[in-house]
């Protein structure tokens, strides 16, 4: 399958994609530790550590109890003194367990200190909807999180980023929270071999378009390039603009797309108040991309509701690629 | 200090009224005694007349009703600095007449209606950038948007329209050569042109002819026009720009109740109206027959629907209906038409009522109307009082100047 | 200064038996530097030299710099809100906090951090921390950095008594027990968090025996001699880095002043105020130097004005520097990517 001579590329499951790049950050790195619940021999709530314990023994993978105050603040402590942690929530909902030495901790000891030190953990968060699981164990907190200065929150929505944006992360001095979705973790896609970065702050234009800017975040990326491609059957030429990064934001790629489009659909699982594409929104708003708008900025979020438990449910509150395709068409098509 | 201009009582038990339309723009200078704007109440409509001279602006939006002796614009001396409005910003109590925004639109109308007129125009910012650019008042662009919102698109039209030939304006307009005396307006009706008066223009021929095609109509450039009331204001404008005393207007169909919509609104400057097979005067209209002319594409599929317009309907020859076809080539007229149909005949309704206005008239008025016309029902002339002439021919259909010209010609010369 | 110190026997104190002269008396010139730093402080304060609040020490110092007594500069603390003493007993320097008191741009936290967050990376302190509990965990953390590589550091973790009923108290002990790390939990039970005396809020008697429920050992010693302090502590950092795991000791001492500057002291007696002050740990570690011939009555007002002098210097120090830039109030939020290289 790889008759050109480039660099070998193969077919893996996000999932398979991140435990990728935890086997290589463990293999060259002796600092690199991973700490979480039930991410030894059960391999992770979602199978994504998977076997790396027997590779790399008890030590280098370990267990936690079920702390997450107290295990985020030992990633923390640990992160502050020359390891390099990964610490893994078994859900993202946990995250408000540990907000304490997420929040007061892990953000701000640099800044307190003056600049004496770094915080280089790395957490991962698995999120959002669509399991079934209801109201504590679906939701996309990535907004809590993005609103605080010192930490850096990345969204991957493919295999391949997945990887590279985790080996970025263990490069970066700072502490990097990846929310991964849930729904992701079983998609295949190409992934490059050995070490590379996804860069931090920066996205991806997925779909070239000039009707109209969607920047989508995480899994809502994959449905909006879904979207985009319906819209096309329809002459509607929708741009995807996969955020990837929701602090600190790739800012130039947004408003490039948008003065050339004149509209902007922001898509996000999130609950759409106060959420990531609010902050998108004001973005283009305040900047001189505002002066080529032709409608006003929509936003698709998630509803301001807890994830219930019935499936119908579950999918009416967070947007879907029949309601992207929708809202887009209208704003395209200045009916909006 | 700027002068205020207030909402007059101009009625015992009135309590306000509604600005229907602005007669200057926002930084136009006016003298005192100029019309200024005309205003509707619940029992009349009038025109109201500039208190002073000086520069407008602050204007109330068009379509707000306003408490009496609330101000309504502000006039200000040559020079002089124009900041926020001297007093609070019109006080409205609601905004009619505004197109029916989608289920998921929630205006705030107090809020809408709050901001004075001179920013209160609705356009997007790359819109205004484009106009500005451009060097278009954005006042002279219909918006197409929701909530008549003014879109890049809109403001292309009018530059692509401005930058193509058009004499007078943006309305394509011709004149009958000769004539003497106060001339003679022609509004031609929906999905036809200025040619298709020519059939009665031998009777009329003694005055001097003026004929306005209507946007996306025969010579005229295709407009957005989002409703009614942005066609109707266009033709008021294109009228202003005529810069005539006194006129006679004859409108057909569409024509008749743009004619009657402004005889409403510059009653001084109307000598006379006749107005043909109007609309406005009811919600019937046959919405298939305007559908079937606006798609159609070929000659077969023309036809039929116009001898629907039409009482003998072999008077529709395949030569006169190939004439038509080929005068509706243009698969851009096509669709402008038939934008302009959704807008005005959603659903095969008259979305306008102009039955306000015709009991208000105060020009002679006559309506003439076949009683055979499938397209809009005789009936509505009933709406009409004593004042105005009625003349109801039997055996003719919508088209009364094509398919009687020489009765409705000895007619109208007998008056104009 | 000393003169022939006494023979040792068994009944000699602990810290006499096991430090030398030299050590003794820069332990005692330690806490005579703390409370006069935070009398500096507390003067400062009403001068309206310094903003916001502070958390005074004063009458705790035995705890902070016996402490301290074992470490060396490898070693970590994590301290508290109550921190001025753990700071100056890991070596601080006196300048650059009252600087960081002051706001200014020399403190040790470039006049970002406030009382609250001083920390001295140098000399192994973390940081103190404006969490209650939040130091817990974080010392875990540093104890896990130090066994996977093979540092030999000690993390001795400051917390007071309010603390042990945080969840983070309970998870981090859990923890440094499960995986046998080299950190000393170090509880100053003042007997009070902020109104709320122990008594009120704390199941247990001595903080000591909830040790029990983490398989570590637990010891109350009396917090306001330096002496058991230094005893219990030693004996748990030796066991840590003997690679035996945590240990938690009690130091019951007592704050003289209030909780902060906002306390109307309207939930403990004059009298019992009054009743601590009395075992001022100062006065006892002078007595038992000068009992054990270290010292003489006239060396102690010598020390106290060489103190004075330095705490003196230091304020003067922290008026005279500048203020940070306004332009630089969002710098070192994240790390330079210049920094990059050294930091990964």
């Amino acid at each position: 399958m790889n008759a050109e001579n480039t660099p070998e590329v193969r077919t893996l499951s996000y999932a398979e994609a991140i435990r990728e790049a935890m086997d290589i950050a463990l293999a060259e790195d002796e600092r690199v530790v991973l700490m979480g619940e039930d991410i030894g021999v059960y391999g992770g709530a979602f199978q994504v550590t998977g076997d790396l314990v027997e590779k790399y023994g008890e030590t280098r993978v370990m267990d936690t109890p079920i702390s997450e105050l107290g295990g985020a603040g030992v990633a923390v402590g640990a992160a502050l003194t020359g390891l390099r942690p990964i610490f893994e929530f078994q859900f993202s909902d946990f995250a408000t367990l540990a907000m304490e030495q997420i929040v007061n901790q892990a953000a701000k000891l640099r800044y307190m200190l003056g600049g004496a030190v770094s915080v280089p953990v790395v957490m991962r968060f698995p999120a959002g909807s669509g399991t079934g699981a209801a109201a504590q164990h679906s939701q996309s907190l990535e907004a809590w999180l993005g609103h605080v200065p010192g930490l850096k929150v990345v969204q991957p929505s493919t295999p391949e980023d997945a990887k590279g944006l985790l080996l970025a992360a263990l490069d970066d001095p700072d502490p990097v929270m990846i929310f991964e979705h849930k729904l992701l973790y079983k998609m295949q896609g190409p992934v490059p071999e050995g070490r590379y970065h996804t860069p931090i702050g920066k996205a991806a234009i997925r779909r070239v378009g000039s009707d109209l800017s969607i920047v989508a975040t995480s899994i809502m990326a994959q449905k909006a390039i879904a979207a985009a491609d319906e819209l096309g059957k329809s002459g509607v030429e929708a741009e995807v603009i996969d955020l990837r990064t929701v602090r600190p934001m790739d800012r130039e790629t947004v408003l490039a797309s948008v003065r050339k489009t004149g509209r902007l659909l922001c898509v996000y699982e999130g609950v759409k108040t106060l959420g990531v594409g609010a902050e998108v929104s004001a973005m283009v708003a305040e900047s001189d991309a505002f002066d080529f708008l032709d409608a006003p900025i929509v936003r698709l979020g998630g509803a301001d509701a807890p994830i219930p438990y019935n499936p119908e449910l579950e999918k009416a509150v967070v947007p879907q690629v029949p309601d992207i395709v929708e809202a887009a068409a209208a704003l395209a098509q200045g009916r909006t | 200090m700027p002068t205020e201009v207030i909402m007059p009582k101009v009625d015992m038990d009135m309590a306000s009224g509604t600005i229907m339309a602005w007669h200057a723009e926002a930084g136009q200078m006016v003298d005192a005694g100029d019309p200024l704007f005309d205003i509707e109440t619940d029992k009349a409509a009038m025109e109201v007349e500039a208190p002073a001279s000086g520069i407008l602006h602050h204007l109330a939006p068009e379509g707000t009703k306003i408490a009496i002796g609330e101000p309504v614009a502000w006039l200000y001396a040559e020079g002089e600095e124009v900041g926020a409005p001297p007093s609070a910003a019109p006080a409205a109590e609601e905004v009619p007449a505004a197109p029916a925004p989608k289920e998921e639109a929630a205006p705030e109308p107090a809020h809408a209606a709050a901001i004075p007129a001179a920013e209160g125009l609705r356009a997007t910012p790359r819109a205004r950038g484009l106009a500005r650019e451009g060097g278009i008042d954005l006042a002279a662009v219909a918006g197409t948007g929701p909530r008549g919102r003014i879109q890049a698109g809109d403001v292309a039209a009018l530059l692509k329209a401005s930058a193509a030939p058009a004499q007078g304006g943006a309305l394509s307009i011709t004149r009958a050569k000769g004539g003497t005396g106060t001339p003679v307006i022609l509004l031609h009706g929906f999905a036809s042109d200025a040619a298709s008066w020519a059939p009665l223009e031998p009777a009329l021929r003694h005055r001097p002819l003026i004929r306005i095609d209507l946007p996306g109509h025969g010579g005229s450039p295709t407009l957005p026009i989002p409703d009614f009331a942005a066609l109707a204001a266009l033709i008021r404008r294109t009228f202003t720009e005529l810069d005539l005393a006194r006129a006679h207007l004859v409108g057909h169909s569409l024509g008749g109740a743009l004619a009657l919509a402004l005889a409403d609104t510059r009653p001084r400057n109307i000598e006379s109206l006749t107005l043909i097979a109007p609309a406005g005067l009811g919600p019937e209209i046959d919405g298939a027959a305007l559908t079937g002319i606006t798609r159609a594409t070929r000659l077969e599929s023309l036809a039929p629907w116009l001898r629907r317009l039409v009482h003998d309907e072999t008077i529709v020859t395949d030569g006169y209906a190939r004439a038509v076809m080929t005068a509706r080539a243009d698969p851009g007229l096509r669709a402008a038409q038939a934008g302009m149909a959704e807008a005005l005949f959603p659903d095969g309704v008259q979305a306008f009522d102009l039955r306000a206005a015709l009991a208000r008239l105060q020009a002679p008025t006559r309506i003439l109307w076949g009683r055979r016309d499938r397209i809009i029902p005789w009936r509505h002339a009933l709406e009409a009082k004593g004042a105005v002439a009625l003349h109801l021919f039997e055996n003719i259909g919508h088209l009364p100047q094509i398919e009687a010209p020489e009765e409705i010609g000895k007619l109208l010369a007998a008056h104009l | 200064m000393a003169g022939n110190p006494q023979m040792l026997d068994a009944n000699t104190p602990y810290a006499v038996r096991s430090y030398s002269p030299e050590a003794l008396i820069e332990a005692l010139r330690k806490m005579y530097l703390i409370r006069r730093f935070e009398e500096g402080a507390e003067d400062s304060y009403m001068r309206g030299l310094i903003h916001g609040t502070m958390h005074l020490s004063i009458g705790q110092e035995a705890s902070a710099v016996g402490s301290c007594m074992a470490l060396s500069d490898n070693d970590k603390i994590t301290s508290t809100h109550r921190g001025h003493g753990h700071c100056v007993a890991k070596g601080a320097d006196l300048g650059k906090m009252f600087a960081e008191f002051f706001g200014k741009e020399t403190g040790y936290c470039r006049g970002r951090g406030g009382s609250m967050h001083i920390a001295d990376v140098e000399k192994g302190n973390l940081g103190a921390n404006g969490i209650v509990g939040g130091g817990l965990p974080i010392a875990v953390g540093a104890a896990l950095s130090a066994k996977r590589l093979g540092t030999g550091a000690v993390t001795v973790c400051f917390f007071g008594d309010g603390a042990n009923n945080e969840g983070a108290f309970h998870e981090a002990l859990n923890m440094a027990a499960v995986w046998k790390l080299p950190v000393v939990f170090v509880c100053e039970n003042n007997k009070y968090g902020m109104s709320t005396s122990t008594e009120r809020s704390t199941a247990v008697k001595n903080v000591a025996e909830r040790a029990a429920a983490y398989a570590m050992p637990g010891e109350t010693v009396d917090g306001n001699d330096f002496s058991a302090v230094t005893e219990a502590v030693d004996a748990a950092v030796a066991r840590a880095r003997a690679g035996e795991g945590p240990s938690l000791i009690e130091n019951v001492t007592y704050r003289w002043r209030g909780h902060s500057k906002s306390d109307r002291n309207r939930y403990r007696t004059k009298e019992e105020i009054a009743e601590w002050q009395a075992k001022d740990p100062i006065a006892r570690m002078g007595r038992m130097l000068i009992d054990h011939g270290i010292l003489t009555e006239t060396d102690l007002p010598k020390i106290e004005e060489e103190v004075a002098e330095t705490v003196a210097e230091a304020i003067a120090f922290a008026k005279e520097s500048p203020d940070p830039k306004i332009a630089e109030a969002t710098r070192d939020v994240y790390t330079p990517a210049t920094a990059r290289g050294a930091a990964a």
